[in-house]
């Protein structure tokens, strides 16, 4: 059964590795945090354009349906930084207050979602206007955010509320709050939209989310603080910030299967969209990471900015 | 270099700590210190989770569980103030040990979630110690006191790292 998985999805990678090669190759958008900046990574090569200066601190990001507009959260500059990943160059600054951590993209409509950690609201932000159009409440420290890939609902890891909001996006009002484990810090949503995950800071697991039942449905163990989960290949990866690990598991019997030694605090994680490569910003090391998600080894390294953190979707 | 140390870890804050929110912006601090000394041997000192006598901040190491994952300590400052730590995961081979702590005031040291790793690299004859801290400042608002901001934090680690290197070469090289 892995063994027909396996050449299935080698198979898939062929077809898409010669589809898109001749015009665009893949790349990395890398908030580095304490460098300030952002570093582009060109995934073929594994190398680094020169850093791009943004300001206010940058740790979340996402991308507009057509990965053209990255979104950037600047806690520390209190700002949402509209940038354009086409010329390369910041075309927007928010100021929203408090402080904007999480940060997800409507699949299809001009909206974003920014997660206040001081304030505990989502702002959802119209992208054309470039402008906050409603707040809703949610649990204590909103951290993650994702979008189901129907773009009906929102989900809120709420940290130090130990549970995730389930927001309606129609109604723009919080349906269901579903408890996870010990601080839930990012969340991923599979490419269907039926199952969630949290990355749960304190009790070191990860919580596996029913979207539509609403309930918690399954746990597994991971290394110290993990961060953020991605999945490729029917397989679960977590990033364990103080273990300096990636935690293994398969999607199907909710079990660990390896520990992968990755580097010196990862974070920010995310599967290409063939789920044959993981990227991983390390933020101690000022790396980024890619494993082979079949092999489960590492494959290259890129040197970007200092403390990247790249908290969300950033790979485009 | 003991009444700066002592200075930097003297603070005055005094907000309660929540919970666990934290401040907006991790910070990182990375000091390393060349040393003539055989790697081995300087590894035998700092590798041992269980006693820091070999840093001048810390009066007393206690602490339970060995070099194990998992293992904890106590280290007891001058001010009678204590940090408690865990021991995440150490190797002989790579000559690494990384560890939290798990309980301080913010009045002792100014940060929180704080994480490290200490590690030997070298040869027989000469050996580079490097200490890695990531940690968020001890104040979780916006606008923090200045005693709890992120430059008291940096300063802070900063000045435990640099004397505990300085001491630590100090003693290898007098062949302590």
């Amino acid at each position: 059964m892995r063994a027909l998985g396996l050449s299935l999805l080698a198979g898939l990678g062929l077809v898409s590795l010669t589809a898109r090669a001749p015009c665009f190759a893949g790349q990395a958008l890398v908030t580095n945090q304490p460098g300030d900046s952002l570093s582009i990574v060109d995934l073929t090569t594994m190398t680094a354009e020169p850093e791009i200066k943004i300001g206010g601190k940058p740790a979340g990001v996402a991308l507009s349906p057509d990965k053209k507009t990255a979104y950037i959260t600047a806690p520390e500059g209190e700002e949402l930084v509209e940038f354009d990943a086409v010329g390369k160059t910041v075309k927007r600054r928010l100021k929203l207050g408090g402080a904007p951590v999480g940060v997800a993209a409507h699949p299809s409509k001009a909206e974003i979602y920014v997660a206040d950690w001081y304030t505990h609201k989502i702002r959802f932000v119209d992208t054309n206007a470039f402008a906050v159009v409603t707040d809703v409440q949610v649990g204590q420290s909103p951290s993650g955010l994702a979008v189901t890939p129907d773009g009906k609902l929102l989900l809120s890891a709420d940290r130090d509320s130990n549970q995730v909001s389930i927001i309606d996006l129609a109604s723009r009002a919080v349906v269901a709050t579903v408890p996870v484990g010990e601080r839930p810090f990012g969340i991923t949503i599979d490419a269907v939209g039926a199952r969630a995950y949290t990355a749960n800071v304190a009790s070191n697991d990860i919580t596996i989310i029913d979207i539509s039942g609403r309930a918690a449905i399954g746990r597994v163990a991971t290394g110290r603080r993990p961060y953020a989960v991605a999945l490729a290949a029917g397989l679960g990866f977590s990033t364990d910030q103080y273990s300096g690990t990636l935690t293994v598991f398969d999607l199907a019997s909710l079990t660990a299967l390896k520990t992968i030694e990755a580097c010196d605090h990862p974070e920010g994680i995310e599967a290409n969209t063939a789920g044959t490569e993981i990227y991983v910003a390390c933020w101690g090391d000022n790396l980024l990471l890619r494993i082979d998600a079949l092999q489960l080894v590492i494959t290259g390294k890129a040197s970007v900015g200092d403390g990247p953190r790249a908290f969300g979707k950033f790979l485009r | 270099m003991l009444k700066r140390l002592a200075l930097a870890l003297a603070l005055v804050g005094v907000l309660p700590a929540l919970a666990s929110a934290h401040g907006p912006s991790r910070q990182k601090v990375v000091s390393s210190i060349e040393i003539n000394a055989p790697a081995e041997k300087v590894w035998a000192v700092v590798g041992n989770f269980q006693d820091m006598s070999w840093h001048p901040a810390f009066v007393k190491t206690e602490g339970k569980g060995g070099n194990d994952p998992g293992a904890t300590r106590t280290l007891t400052l001058e001010n009678g103030g204590t940090i408690e730590e865990a021991l995440i995961k150490r190797s002989d081979e790579d000559r690494s040990l990384g560890y939290e702590i798990t309980k301080v005031d913010v009045k002792n040291v100014p940060v929180s979630n704080y994480s490290s790793t200490i590690s030997v690299k070298g040869t027989a004859e000469k050996s580079i110690v490097e200490w890695r801290g990531a940690f968020y400042r001890g104040y979780v608002n916006n606008d923090p006191p200045p005693e709890l901001s992120d430059e008291a934090a940096v300063k802070a680690i900063t000045g435990v790292y640099q004397a505990g290197l300085a001491a630590l070469k100090k003693k290898l090289e007098a062949g302590g």
